[in-house]
């Protein structure tokens, strides 16, 4: 690979997106106004072309050579010998999220054109949104391009600040704003352990740079030449997972995705589904150095993964609101990436993200679309049958419907596969989550779909619903090529090539081998065999995928009274899942308020004691301005007087001394 | 009675109906007749002093405080014609806005 030319294209899709935000922050309210998204389009598409030339300049490098660090500017120089570089690392694991941030970006971006104007009337704030959007996917390239812990640090938090402020978009909508609060004091909690563990692992290795890093936890030896510890690597990966709980939505502190949703559809499809939520999973990947040191650590990422992706597909599983259903959806998907994670499945995890970003973000659009259609409504309470109304629009939705419930052949079939088999191969117990967690995600994307195209068609009142524009719904049809065709790039041995219909290439495992060798010590390949039969996971999960999708049909579309019997069958299940387990009501009762009562009591000591204090001192010349203000009334003939009598008494005590 | 202390008694004379007129009118412009009054008052007696040492030092005195007098009358006269022209009024009352 050539350094020049890794240089200037890194440059390239970090600054395009920048300079795009900029002109559409500076110039949109004044001049552009309505053609405010071109910036913003434009910059985009620059960082498509940066990404696709880095992919191509790893893709062409040799086996084993395909990872540059290029170092563009000398950042921070602190101490004599140590430095902070603003430096980028391209390997293939780069080259790939790249491919995948800049190319959702793009197409939401285009999406956004169309659905962030009703009735040809660009919405308030249309240039805001466009230089957000810009902003984010700057922030997004430089925390993936980022070649030491503190420049992704930089990127880490600028999406979170361009999460809050798109979440919170329609500010002066109550709701949205508590949802950005809400999603930003959550990514707090997450961040402050990842910024310990950002500080820890300088301490330890007096050093940020990754190849500095992983090279010492390799070595097992710290910068003083001690030997690394467990225990101490073990803090280091749990805190930096700590960040990536927060920022990937993960148990316990996911709360704050649902919620996202206030935000335009269009960021739940590119922020809080394709792109941003899966920071915490490529910073896993990418620290897997560290994390593979830790067994501890990997069994924490497991469990909290499958934990996760069950917790919230079986809250998914009662929802109305069509994007709470995708958000929860998305938390469970993201709990599978990390469940493959913490089984040193690296490469399982990524193809799942890669996929993932396709038909999440399909769905996403699709619901931003169907929205727009009704409104602004999207409870699936309110309308059905809309697939008469909406042709196209249900069409790709079926199609990221079926790639998101691991229909066989569709791409979400390929990752999610992998990463249950290699759960199974971990521990049976894991992979029986991951396959049980399959099925109702086949059946809650069913639901979804059925209660919102099928049935008799019905639309809230007032609404002339009608097909999305062009601009919506081309990046839909590329959505959903990609989410039907996107799993062939790694077509594996496990899923058996799908009866031996394809060749079991797995060019997307090779490519990031290098990466992910990390993972691969401890991966018992071999044992695949032993473990699970070569066919029977896929024929297995096949089954359940489409099981998944008849029961939601039987319930929701054969004979809709089963539904309600289900429900009245079981209403405790039913209450407390459609209440989320009570979980933003038990952090509400436990953390929120504890903490707003300390607040309140802080308060009141600074208000009365402190505030006191401060009044009793002043209360002294305020006492003395008081007797001596009335000697100053501002009337002409009072000064005279006060002169006068001042004369007068001068005199007789001249006279008196006098005689 | 000789003839310096009638004249110390009309500058003192002087010098009271001056004072009195300082504290009990309102009118920006009689108020300052009334200063110039009193200041005429003790220029009485510094000439009538002057006399009674046989010195010349009270004239001089007397000469330079009727100079200053003029200057000091344009000044004053020119600020009452200000203070006019911001409030329409001659009312030495309406300028208490330090009042509290």
């Amino acid at each position: 690979m050539d350094v020049e030319s890794v240089r200037f294209w890194s440059l390239l899709v970090m600054l395009c997106p920048l300079v795009g935000a900029v002109l559409a922050g500076a110039l949109g309210a004044s001049w552009l106004r309505r053609a405010t998204h071109w910036p913003a389009i434009l910059g985009v598409a620059g960082a498509v072309v940066g990404a696709f030339m880095l992919f191509g300049e790893v893709g062409s490098a040799a086996q084993g050579h395909g990872a540059v660090s290029v170092m563009i500017y000398r950042w921070v120089s602190s101490l004599p010998g140590e430095w902070f570089d603003v430096s980028v690392l391209v390997d293939p694991l780069t080259a790939i999220m790249l491919l995948v941030v800049t190319g959702i970006s793009l197409l939401v971006v285009i999406y956004s054109r169309d659905y962030m104007r009703h009735d040809g009337h660009a919405v308030r704030g249309y240039e805001r949104f466009f230089a957000y959007l810009a902003l984010f996917v700057f922030s997004m390239c430089t925390l993936v391009l980022s070649g030491n812990f503190l420049l992704l640090y930089l990127g880490w938090e600028a999406v979170g600040l361009c999460s809050y402020l798109l979440i919170g978009f329609y500010y002066d909508k109550p709701s949205a704003a508590a949802a950005a609060k809400k999603a930003f004091l959550v990514n707090r909690i997450g961040d402050f352990g990842f910024g310990l563990g950002i500080l820890l692992i300088y301490v330890t290795f007096r050093s940020l740079d990754y190849g500095t890093v992983f090279a010492m936890v390799e070595g097992g030896r710290t910068a003083l030449g001690e030997p690394l510890t467990t225990g101490r690597v073990t803090t280091i990966a749990l805190l930096l997972f700590c960040g990536a709980v927060g920022k990937s939505a993960q148990f316990p502190l996911y709360v704050w995705l649902p919620d996202a949703m206030e935000g335009p559809s269009p960021v739940s499809a590119l922020i809080h589904a394709a792109t941003m939520v899966t920071a915490g999973v490529y910073m896993v990947a990418r620290c897997g150095v560290i994390f593979a040191a830790s067994p501890v650590a990997m069994s924490v990422v497991a469990i909290v993964g499958a934990f996760t992706a069950l917790l919230a597909a079986t809250i998914a599983l009662v929802q109305y609101d069509m994007k709470r259903i995708l958000a929860y959806s998305t938390v469970s998907q993201l709990g599978y990436m990390f469940l493959g994670l913490g089984v040193y499945a690296g490469s399982a995890a990524i193809f799942h993200l890669y996929t993932h970003a396709f038909f999440k973000a399909l769905l996403f659009l699709g619901a931003g679309s169907v929205m727009h259609a009704m409104g602004g409504v999207i409870d699936v309470r309110s309308f059905g049958g809309l697939r008469r109304v909406l042709p196209w629009t249900y069409r790709t939705m079926v199609v990221g419907a079926l790639a998101l419930a691991g229909f066989p052949l569709f791409s979400g079939f390929w990752s999610k596969d992998e990463i249950i088999h290699a759960a199974f191969v971990h521990h049976p117990f894991l992979g029986i989550v991951g396959l049980f967690t399959a099925l109702l995600t086949a059946f809650y994307t069913f639901r979804m779909i059925y209660l919102a195209f099928f049935g008799a068609t019905r639309t809230p009142e007032g609404v002339h619903a009608h097909e999305s524009g062009v601009w919506m719904l081309v990046p839909l049809f590329v959505l959903a090529i990609g989410a039907a065709l996107a799993g062939y790039v790694g077509v594996t041995i496990h899923a058996g090539g799908f009866l031996g219909l394809f060749e079991p290439h797995a060019w997307f495992q090779h490519f990031l081998e290098p990466v992910m060798a990390p993972f691969a010590v401890h991966h018992v390949e071999i044992a695949y065999a032993g473990h699970v039969q070569k066919y029977g996971l896929m024929y297995l999960s096949g089954a359940l995928a489409i099981l998944g999708i008849l029961v939601a049909y039987a319930l929701y579309v054969g004979s809709p009274m089963l539904a309600m019997l289900a429900r009245q069958a079981f209403p405790r299940t039913y209450e407390v899942l459609s209440n989320k387990y009570y979980v933003d009501e038990a952090y509400q009762a436990w953390i929120v308020e504890p903490l707003r009562r300390v607040g309140r009591w802080c308060w009141g000591i600074d208000d009365y004691f402190i505030d006191g204090l401060v009044w009793l001192v002043t209360a002294v010349p305020r006492a003395m301005a008081f007797l001596l203000r009335t000697l100053q009334q501002g009337r002409l003939q009072g000064y005279g007087a006060s002169m006068v009598v001042g004369l007068a008494a001068i005199l007789v005590a001249m006279l008196w001394n006098w005689s | 009675m000789n003839e310096t202390a009638a004249y110390v008694l009309l500058g003192s004379l002087l010098f009271a109906i001056g004072l009195v007129g300082f504290l009990a009118r309102r009118n920006l412009i009689v108020i300052f007749l009334s200063t110039e009054l009193m200041f005429q008052g003790v220029v009485v007696n510094l000439a009538a002093m002057s006399r009674f040492h046989q010195h010349v030092n009270g004239q001089i005195f007397a000469l330079h405080l009727l100079v200053i007098a003029a200057v000091e009358a344009g000044i004053a006269l020119g600020l009452v014609v200000l203070l006019y022209r911001r409030k329409g009024t001659l009312d030495s009352q309406r300028w208490a806005s330090m009042w509290g």
